[in-house]
């Protein structure tokens, strides 16, 4: 399953809301009795910089998948550091739905999985609520079936 | 140490009124107590520069702010002694009640029991006191039991684990056998065989050296006190690690070490998640080693202070790999760490980890997972598969231009890491679905939480 594309939407809100205080910030260097061509260098960067991140979220976003199967939860996600996370459902101690305000405007929820290990990073962005909710009582019933001590 | 203590003697607790136990009266004196340095060094810093002025005001503000400070303490000691009380209920679960300002009531479930430490600070040893330390798994913080005579934590002690284990509680203090003595003269020569040991002495000597060069004597006190430092660092590794010894009893592994604060830990048994070897450079030369474990809960609560020492979690600070080989063998039965068939990490890692890729190496046998890398220091860890927590497979860009990939097994938080680096980024999913497969079958057959039931 891949992830909802609303996601990239919210995660580019972000992006813009980032962008307009370094925009201002490029723009004010005029005020400043600096030589003509920094201003017009840095305008150029931060909006160069605006692209390519509008770009990157979209190919990030897609790059999220995971599987269900028969005994763990397989997660991908990634574009230049590419990573798979395997969870097995035994291992799970709990799961969280989580949504921040503007993942909440477009009706987008993240599902992260928390096992004992320190360094198990499984978290799932971009869901439906709905389907979040579902996915975090699927899990949590399978981690019930097959829960083991530490 | 008695095999065995007749039950009369494991039941000599002060229970007050409503049935509960409490420490030992004398604690909020021994809370005081530890406070003497510190006033010392601010009543040492007020009279000197008092000495300088002659004057006798700052002699007095001294004299009240010193009684102040130690009524303080002692009232807010008290009243935290009256409000501290411990207990087994129904369950058989032990509850601590504590709190002055806020209550807490806690309640330490004893089947997710991890370690229990008996800890002496240096003041709480003179006068014979001893505080409880009880980690559980799943909580980031520690249970602590302050203070106790040094019998009454013993008991105390042996009484949880063996309500943890499922046995009878009066059962008493279980005989042990000890695996390993570490000698103070291989502590102090190991020590003097680690780069960081040395680069804390060279601290010490340009401190000292350019103190003295800028300053003249008179920057003595700065000098005692920047100079120390570094010193101050060593000294505490080789005092923390002083008479280092393990055994083995039914309780689990005794831990006990210390030369001004010591401290006795017992690691139930099945509750290491993981084991690593830690081989600095100028060791090998002696065949040396240091082994640290993973325990659940006991590096978590280590993980605020931020420097990764996990000292807790040295299982032998030093040892001779034979002697190492032989105690892991004893927790893990049936591994042979040198029987590992070792498959090395591809030539082309070279120009990813271009100083360690001949280290690099993975093994799997029919109880561990095991991995090797480091170039200085080299390292082994080993995990068991029933305690893979999960996997995870990453590919940085550049790895993914050479069409390598890492394979890490999660554990629970600790020193010990097993991760796989720069393998065949086939090779390195098809490791990660094949470990998460023995570890779901190993799960299958793992041994239950009360371990003598």
């Amino acid at each position: 399953m891949s992830v909802s594309p609303k996601m990239a939407s919210a995660r580019r809100v972000t992006l813009v809301l980032v962008m307009i205080p370094l925009l201002i910030g490029s723009l004010a260097l005029n005020l400043l009795s600096v030589p003509r061509w920094i201003p017009l260098v840095t305008f150029a960067a931060v909006v160069a910089f605006g692209i390519w991140a509008w770009w990157l979220i979209g190919r990030r976003v897609r790059s999220f998948g995971y599987a269900e199967r028969a005994d763990d939860l397989l997660v991908t996600s990634g574009i230049l550091n590419r990573r798979l996370v395997i969870v097995p459902y035994g291992r799970m101690q709990l799961v969280d739905v989580v949504a921040g305000p503007i993942d909440r405007m477009f009706g987008v929820s993240t599902v992260q999985l928390h096992t004992a290990g320190a360094t198990t990073d499984a978290t799932i962005p971009g869901l439906l609520p709905d389907d979040a909710a579902a996915l975090r009582d699927r899990l949590a019933e399978r981690g019930e079936e097959r829960t083991a001590g530490l | 140490m008695a095999p065995m203590v007749p039950s009369a003697l494991v039941g000599p607790h002060r229970v007050d009124a409503q049935g509960r136990r409490r420490v030992h009266p004398l604690t909020p004196a021994v809370h005081w107590l530890r406070l003497i340095p510190a006033l010392l060094l601010v009543s040492f810093g007020v009279l000197n520069s008092a000495g300088r002025s002659g004057g006798s005001r700052e002699l007095l503000v001294l004299l009240v702010g010193v009684v102040v400070v130690a009524a303080v303490v002692t009232g807010f000691q008290y009243v935290a002694w009256t409000r501290l009380s411990y207990f087994f209920d129904s369950a058989g679960d032990l509850r601590i009640d504590s709190g002055v300002l806020s209550r807490h009531e806690r309640r330490i479930q004893l089947s997710r029991l991890q370690a229990i430490d008996i800890v002496q600070p240096l003041v709480a040893r003179v006068v014979g006191m001893a505080e409880l330390r009880i980690e559980v798994a799943g909580s980031p913080k520690k249970a602590m039991l302050q203070f106790l005579t040094v019998g009454e934590a013993t008991a105390l002690r042996s009484e949880i684990l063996a309500r943890a284990a499922g046995v009878r509680h009066d059962a008493g203090e279980a005989p042990e056998n000890v695996l390993v003595q570490v000698p103070a003269g291989d502590l102090v020569l190991s020590l003097a065989l680690q780069f960081r040991v040395w680069a804390l002495l060279a601290i010490t000597v340009v401190i000292v050296g350019v103190t003295v060069a800028t300053n003249g004597p008179t920057g003595i006190l700065f000098l005692f006190v920047a100079g120390g430092v570094p010193i101050f660092l060593v000294f505490s590794e080789f005092s923390k690690f002083f008479g280092f010894t393990l055994a083995e009893s039914a309780d689990g592994l005794r831990l006990r070490h210390g030369l001004l604060q010591t401290a006795a830990q017992t690691v139930p048994p099945g509750r290491i998640q993981a084991i690593g070897f830690y081989e600095p450079l100028l060791w090998r030369g002696r065949g040396w080693v240091r082994v640290r474990i993973n325990v659940a809960g006991v590096a978590a609560a280590d993980q605020g202070s931020g420097d990764q020492t996990y000292t807790e979690s040295v299982l032998l600070p030093v040892a001779p790999w034979p002697v190492a080989l032989a105690v892991v063998s004893r927790l893990l039965p049936g591994l042979d760490p040198e029987a590992l068939q070792w498959q090395p990490a591809p030539a082309r890692a070279r120009w990813r980890a271009p100083l360690q890729w001949r280290s690099l190496a993975v093994a799997v046998n029919d109880s561990v997972f095991a991995t090797r890398g480091g170039w200085l220091q080299r390292h082994t860890c080993l995990v068991p598969h029933a305690r893979t927590q999960s996997l995870r497979v990453t590919q940085g860009p550049y790895q993914h231009a050479f069409g390598l990939a890492s394979v890490h097994v999660d554990s629970t938080p600790g020193p010990v890491r097993i991760d796989g680096y720069c393998r065949d980024a086939v090779e390195a999913r098809a490791l990660a679905e094949e470990q998460a497969d023995r570890a779901r079958r190993a799960r299958g057959t793992a041994a239950p939480a009360r371990w003598l039931r």
